[in-house]
């Protein structure tokens, strides 16, 4: 009894000494010389939060500017509002969700189609039919618009011919005349990221160098003066990311040439090589035998390679003989990388010359993934790489990030945040962000 | 004798100082006095402290006790001001020690049932490092049957045998989001045995001292067909089959250990123990599955841990007939190095103060009570397998409780 009673004593005391709990002491996080208390940011559909080949909901919630605010609300951040599709309407543009995988272990997906958020179409003469959305009244921190170039940031009728951007203005199209750049310098602001420039290369690259054009060197760098001198223009802080280079994003890494050729020889051992149109020079095309250098596209349907195509010469097999080569917009030949990767590494001077004499911070971007796609990430217990799907930084439409890919990004921006501004914006927890969802 | 003394104190800086996942609790009165006991003959505990001084004990005895405890770890995340800790799970290691000899033998028989290592760290399915580690349970009984035979009046020699039963569980999550952006599990459950040995030898010099040196052996537990349980999303089910199985070996390193008694007056007892840990043994964590896939690779997880010692000195105070005071302490160097330290086993080098009381409740029954507590010193580190990163700290708090009947 006694010995029962001295027991109860001592467990007591043990619950008791539970209770102290070790800690670690951390210093409290400082805006160092930056100021949080208004953050903006200007970008694209990756600033947008853009994903799995659409804009939603979700990917909204979960764009690297959201992450990047959230950490600053302990350093002195404001709230931050970003352009949400409401919950009815929560799948925004659509995207598409992985359902699969077929025998080979190739995936199939499939387009989400219900609670969209789309209002409507505008036809636009001598442009098309423009998809107009619900549109978003209110205050706004992200002004990431899905497709914008930098060279379209002061073109004046650009709210009539982007949707993304439309539904954020208050007129609807083609009554708008707000530029870009002006609207998102409109309000004041004490801190900006900007991630603009990546369209200039990726909209010709994704059309397999087809479908849109590089934008004009020159008219990058003026460009880009004139967004960060405005941008600076009030004494605002900020930070800028470099373009990243097209080829290290799983769009154009995931169906090779020698794959393709692997596939079409298994069934039809005789064929000796894919054709296609491959850029000569200037805007001269001609066709030749494809190598490893040249990429398909993501989206190339590689059923059509072989069907009797009429051609000139009679039928021919597509894609198998030089007079029935592969259609341009599948392929990003050898030469139109290395043109996009001459553009590309201009744009990246201009943005590091232009950042460095605003004094804002940079993170580079391009070196960054660069880096993932040779040598690939551990974070946190998690090894992610640049493959589509089974990688984890990168979303279904190989070109856009998972969550996890935005946190990672997130959190390369507070680094090179921290290292300029001598602030100590906590990190986001990297592991607390999905990668891509399987069923 | 002085002189090794010395050696041995002046060694212990540059050592620094033994842990990794042992358990130092085998006795409550060796607790008291700061876990030493290697150079002193004191009760059944000598079985597991040192097996060579069984034989100059002047008693038999049966005894057991018990040292729940709370391992608290707290990790704090590089570049970050959060701070998440492992919950209070409570881990009994518990000890019975036996110990027959006729009267006035040269010999006696020996058993003990102890925990040797151990480890219970659960940091939650939600924190930072959960890709790492979310729970560890693991848990290494001896049992040691014991001879140990007097060949002198100041000379006496004893050795076990050790089989040892061992199980963990051990989780983590899989960097799989399902539709909901649920992360996979993973569970690893089993157990296995292995076997050891354990000797000593037990001298009392002319000088009144005592001196005991023990080795204890490796003992390698080996786990055949633990349960790997993986859930994951519905679609990828098919790369992780079930019901899987897993086969482990988790070395349990050698420990050599030299102690010294002092015996001043009738009242004072002091002791001073030095061990080394030959946790080098412990190169990497491997788990081979029966059946593997291109998802599901057998893993191998470097630890590299490097060889740990620990320096331990403790007093008694004999206060009256009925009642001991003890006290004591001891520094410990890590066994992790850097950019190995795991949120499983957040391996730091420690400090640890114990203080303990004996009560005399009858001519032949002793209780004996003993409080620890132990300190491991934040650590900032990246892992180079998981690249985690951040700084841990741990403590825990032990009290003990045992009683003896000996005769």
């Amino acid at each position: 009894m006694k010995n029962l009673k001295l027991y109860i004593y001592i467990l007591a005391g043990f619950v008791w000494l539970s209770a102290c709990k070790p800690e670690l002491h951390t210093p409290k996080p400082s805006s160092g010389s930056a100021d949080f208390s208004r953050y903006i940011a200007v970008g694209n559909s990756l600033t947008a939060g853009y994903a799995d080949g659409g804009l939603y909901r979700a990917g909204q919630l979960n764009s690297y500017p959201s992450i990047i605010a959230q950490q600053m609300q302990s350093t002195g951040g404001g709230t931050f509002t970003q352009p949400l599709f409401s919950a009815d309407q929560a799948n925004g543009s659509g995207y598409l969700s992985l359902t699969g995988f077929n025998p080979d272990g190739t995936p199939i997906t499939a387009p989400v189609t219900s609670n969209l958020a789309i209002r409507g179409f505008q036809a636009i003469p001598g442009f098309g039919n423009v998809t107009l959305y619900t549109k978003y009244t209110g205050d706004l921190n992200n002004f990431g618009v899905p497709g914008i170039k930098l060279q379209q940031i002061t073109y004046a009728p650009y709210g009539n011919l982007n949707g993304y951007f439309e539904r954020l203005l208050p007129g609807n199209s083609p009554t708008n005349t707000t530029s870009y750049l002006q609207f998102v310098t409109a309000k004041p602001f004490t801190f900006f990221s900007n991630w603009l420039g990546n369209n200039d290369a990726l909209g010709y690259a994704t059309s397999g160098g087809a479908g849109d054009v590089l934008t004009d060197k020159n008219t990058f760098a003026y460009l880009y003066n004139l967004l960060i001198t405005t941008m600076t223009a009030n004494g605002a802080k900020g930070v800028v990311a470099t373009v990243p280079d097209v080829t290290s994003i799983p769009y154009f890494n995931t169906i090779t040439v020698p794959a393709v050729l692997g596939a079409v020889q298994k069934a039809n051992p005789q064929v000796q090589a894919l054709y296609i149109n491959a850029l000569v020079s200037g805007t001269t095309y001609a066709p030749r035998a494809a190598t490893a250098k040249d990429l398909f596209v993501l989206t190339f349907p590689t059923s059509k390679i072989g069907q009797p195509v009429e051609t000139p010469y009679g039928t021919l097999p597509y894609g198998l003989t030089p007079y029935s080569p592969i259609d341009n917009q599948y392929v990003l030949d050898a030469n139109e990388v290395a043109l996009t990767e001459n553009y590309v590494s201009f744009y990246n001077a201009t943005i590091k010359s232009v950042a460095a004499s605003k004094g804002l911070a940079v993170f580079d971007a391009y070196t960054f993934l660069q880096n993932i796609k040779q040598n690939g990430i551990v974070v946190q217990g998690v090894s992610l790489n640049s493959n589509y799907i089974s990688g984890g930084i990168f979303s279904l439409d190989g070109v856009h990030l998972t969550p996890r890919g935005y946190a990672i990004v997130a959190n390369e921006f507070i680094k090179a945040i921290n290292a300029k501004y001598g602030s100590t914006v906590p990190l986001a927890d990297v592991a607390n962000y999905p990668g891509v969802k399987f069923p | 004798m002085r002189k090794i003394l010395l050696l041995a104190l002046a060694l212990a800086p540059v050592l620094s100082f033994a842990q990794g996942f042992q358990v130092n609790l085998e006795g409550e009165k060796q607790i008291g006095m700061g876990h030493t006991g290697t150079g002193l003959a004191q009760d059944g505990a000598s079985v597991f402290f040192n097996p060579g001084a069984v034989a100059m004990l002047t008693e038999n005895y049966v005894q057991g006790g018990v040292s729940p405890l709370v391992f608290q770890s707290v990790f704090n995340p590089s570049g970050t001001n959060e701070q998440f800790h492992t919950a209070n799970k409570i881990a009994p290691p518990f000890t019975f020690y036996g110990v027959w000899g006729p009267k006035d033998a040269i010999w006696k028989l020996g058993l003990g049932v102890y925990t040797p290592f151990g480890g219970l760290t659960d940091w939650g399915t939600t924190w930072p490092g959960k890709y790492s580690s979310e729970k560890l349970d693991l848990k290494a009984f001896y049992f040691q049957p014991t001879l140990s035979v007097k060949l002198t009046d100041y000379i006496s020699i004893g050795a076990g045998f050790v089989y040892n039963r061992g199980t963990v569980d051990l989780t983590q999550a899989l960097p799989l989001a399902n539709n909901a952006g649920q992360p996979g599990q993973a569970e690893l459950k089993g157990s296995g045995h292995g076997y050891g040995w354990n000797a000593g030898i037990y001298f009392k010099t002319e000088s009144g001292v005592t001196v005991g040196i023990t080795h204890r052996s490796q003992v390698t537990t080996t786990i055949n067909n633990g349960n790997a349980v993986f859930t994951v999303p519905a679609s990828l089910q098919a790369e992780f089959p079930q019901p899987n199985q897993f086969s482990a070996s988790i070395p349990l390193p050698a420990t050599n250990s030299i102690g010294f008694g002092f015996h001043p007056s009738n009242k004072w007892t002091y002791a001073l123990d030095f061990n080394a840990v030959n946790w080098h043994a412990y190169k990497a964590l491997i788990f081979d599955y029966k059946y593997t896939t291109p998802l599901l690779q057998n893993t191998n997880e470097p630890r590299q841990y490097q060889d740990a010692f620990t320096l331990r000195a403790g007093a008694q105070y004999q206060a009256c007939q009925k009642w001991a005071i003890r006290f004591g302490g001891g520094l410990a160097s890590a066994a992790a190095p850097d950019a190995y330290v795991t949120p499983e086993v957040p391996d730091a080098a420690r400090y640890y103060l114990t203080g303990g009381l004996g009560y005399k409740l009858a001519s032949r029954l002793d209780l004996d009570l003993s409080f620890e507590y132990e300190h491991l010193f934040a650590r900032t580190q990246t892992n180079a397998y998981t690249q985690l990163s951040g700084t841990y700290t741990s403590h825990v708090y032990i009290p003990g409780i045992s009683l003896s009947y000996h005769w």
